[in-house]
């Protein structure tokens, strides 16, 4: 995957909202983005799935997938990387699912839209990769509707759809900054472990400093629609360049760190 | 030790469930904030501290307990009486878009609750405004925008600053900086820590972010399932913690100092549904240590050293 001095632009705005981005990823990478809100994260990851809101657009450079630009797709072509070559997980999975049906019936069909198979290879499918999640039981997963699951248990079903035909990269969007503490380490545990076991790459877009660091190979820095910084773990943690990476880096509170009391 | 302002004594709150069961949402929960300092409170989301905080400001009454404000019980108060009152309890919300009637210019929203208690006259509104936007470090200018034209920081601080209008002896944050990036949050934080060392206010402070939280609370409570189980000076987090939970809390932490190499400790299992409390401990079924006793007998809090309680059974008593 590459991004190559990218700019996107949202409907008849005058000006870019994201300007000069680039991003080189090998199969196996996992590259975090950070930075302010309202900075542009989100945008940048949408432009990289093809599904920018409100008339947004890419008005410069380009974004390429195994070599081949992605810009020109058509809604067909779209259609087929999603969920198999690229797939998403949002913030909160559970607003993607539809509440009033259960998880089984959505998961089957979302496989039968990618793939020619019967109902029954279909449901065994979700279930192999709930249980892969270690969701408990998939069988009874599959059966229940959304609202019985945990904001966690439902996160899991998101990756678990979005993994479903092991993708060579997957997005997510702030995939545990509506979890609780402990379930954030387990989710992140996991995305981890898609990266050993399929090769997976990643990107994610994170506010936690401290996920970030923990996930990445690569941090990007992103202020005010631009990359202030990028570069491996090692060199944005103990060497940033930009005053305002160390401003950000600075401001993480610690456990028996700075008190201001 | 300061002066106790408010006092939480034996809350509890109960609300019905569908299939006439009950869903406890504070059990016996005793809490005391004190002048000019901060009570921190943390745990996971729909352990109850919001619960907590709706009974501290009026908003809802304990099904059991009482909760005194400078000795005397304020469940009683009605009518006039609780309208005055709630001025010494102000409240700053997670999300102040949502807070905000986006109609309204900053003036008037820093203004209401003035104006409601006939504090000021309409006349003076923009100088008010303009005095307490300086004092939350906002340009006096923003008197006269609107809400969207402001960052999620600076809608903060505009939070704030309302909150402050009353002179309130107590501010209640909830969740009130989880939405924005860390430089923000440091920097409303200093706020509040000046704020209070100015004007001797008390905060109580609602957070999921236990490294946060220890960075600035004089005392911090951590809750599980309705219960309080470790009480604990905040400088004492990082070093004494003793309740299982609490210490799970602070192993899931990314810390950007710890081991990248070495896998995150975490808990496995979910918490058990706030309408199926198991007898004995609420924790045992993500515990480590659990025993015997744990299944059977609840915890409860007892002080292991000065200013700090701990309700688990692996915990005795100490005297004095
Ligand atoms: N559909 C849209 N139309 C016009 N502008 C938009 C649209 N979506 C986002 N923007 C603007 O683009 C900028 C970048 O937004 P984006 O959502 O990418 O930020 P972000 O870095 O993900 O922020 P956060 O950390 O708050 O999620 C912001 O100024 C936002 O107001
Ligand atoms: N008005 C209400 N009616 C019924 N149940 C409620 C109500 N408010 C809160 N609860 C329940 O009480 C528990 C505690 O909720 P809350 O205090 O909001 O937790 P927190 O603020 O810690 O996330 C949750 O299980 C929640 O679903
Ligand atoms: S009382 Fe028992 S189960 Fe509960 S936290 Fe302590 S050791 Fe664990
Ligand atoms: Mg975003
Ligand atoms: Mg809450």
């Amino acid at each position: 995957m590459s991004i190559q001095d990218v700019s996107i632009t949202y409907g008849k705005n005058p000006a870019p909202t994201v300007e000069g981005v680039n991003l080189e990823m090998k199969q196996g990478e996992i590259v975090s983005i950070v930075g302010e809100s309202g900075s542009g994260k989100s945008t940048v990851i949408r432009a990289v799935l093809g599904c920018l809101p409100g008339g947004g657009y890419v008005s410069k450079g380009d974004i390429q997938f195994e070599g081949k630009s992605l810009l020109g797709y058509s809604q067909e072509e779209w259609r087929k990387l999603r969920g198999t070559e690229i797939s998403m997980i949002f913030q909160d999975s559970g607003a993607m699912i539809n509440p009033i049906r259960r998880i089984g019936a959505q998961y089957v069909e979302y496989i039968r839209t990618h793939e020619k198979m019967s109902k029954k290879d279909a449901w065994d499918k979700g279930v192999e990769m709930l249980e892969k999640m270690r969701l408990p039981s998939g069988d009874n997963i599959m059966r229940s509707y959304p609202f019985q699951l945990s904001g966690g248990m439902r996160q899991r079903v998101g990756i678990a759809m979005a993994m479903t035909f092991q993708p060579k990269l997957l997005l997510g969007d702030e995939p545990t900054s509506a979890l609780d503490v402990t379930t954030q380490a387990q989710i992140v545990r996991q995305m981890m472990e898609l990266r050993d076991q399929y090769n997976t790459s990643i990107i994610v877009v994170t506010h936690n400093i401290g996920v970030a660091a923990y996930m990445a190979d690569k941090i990007i820095v992103m202020k005010n629609g631009r990359v202030v910084d990028a570069g491996d773990r090692e060199q944005i943690l103990h060497h940033p360049s930009d005053a305002y990476t160390k401003n950000l880096l600075e401001s993480v509170p610690a456990m028996g760190g700075y008190r201001f009391v | 030790m300061s002066e106790l302002i408010l006092e939480a004594k034996h809350v509890t709150k109960k609300y019905p469930a569908s299939g006439g069961r009950t869903l406890i949402a504070n059990n016996d929960i005793n809490l005391s904030i004190y002048k000019g300092r901060t009570l921190g409170i943390v745990g996971e989301s729909g352990c109850g501290k919001s619960t907590f905080m709706r009974m501290a400001i009026s908003l809802e009454t304990p099904t059991e307990g009482d909760i005194l404000f400078h000795g005397k019980s304020i469940l009683g108060l009605k009518g006039e009486e609780l309208r005055q009152h709630r001025q010494n309890i102000q409240m700053v919300f997670q999300d102040p878009t949502a807070a905000f009637n986006p109609k309204m210019k900053i003036m008037d929203i820093i203004c209401e609750p003035l104006l409601n208690f006939k504090r000021i006259k309409k006349s003076e509104k923009e100088e008010v405004a303009r005095k307490y936007l300086e004092l939350v470090e906002l340009p006096g200018d923003f008197a006269k925008r609107y809400p969207h034209n402001m960052s999620g920081g600076q809608r903060q601080r505009v939070g704030i600053a309302r909150a402050l209008t009353l002179e309130p002896e107590i501010i209640l944050c909830d969740e009130a900086t989880s939405a924005l990036d860390v430089s923000v949050q440091k920097n409303i934080i200093e706020l509040l820590v000046k704020l209070q060392k100015e004007k001797d206010i008390a905060f109580g402070f609602i957070c999921h972010d236990m490294a946060l939280v220890q960075s600035f609370a004089h005392q911090v409570a951590v809750m599980y399932l309705g219960n309080i189980v470790e009480v604990l000076p905040g400088s004492s987090v990082a070093e004494d913690s003793k309740h299982p939970y609490t210490q799970a809390l602070i192993g899931s932490i990314f810390d950007l100092n710890m081991d990248f190499s070495k896998p995150i400790e975490s808990i496995d299992s979910e918490a058990p549904s706030p309408l199926d409390v198991p007898v004995g401990c609420p924790f045992q079924n993500r515990c480590d240590r659990c025993k015997e006793i744990c299944k059977k007998e609840r915890p409860t809090l007892k002080k292991v050293a000065e200013n700090h309680q701990v309700a688990c059974h692996l915990y005795q008593e100490v005297e004095g």
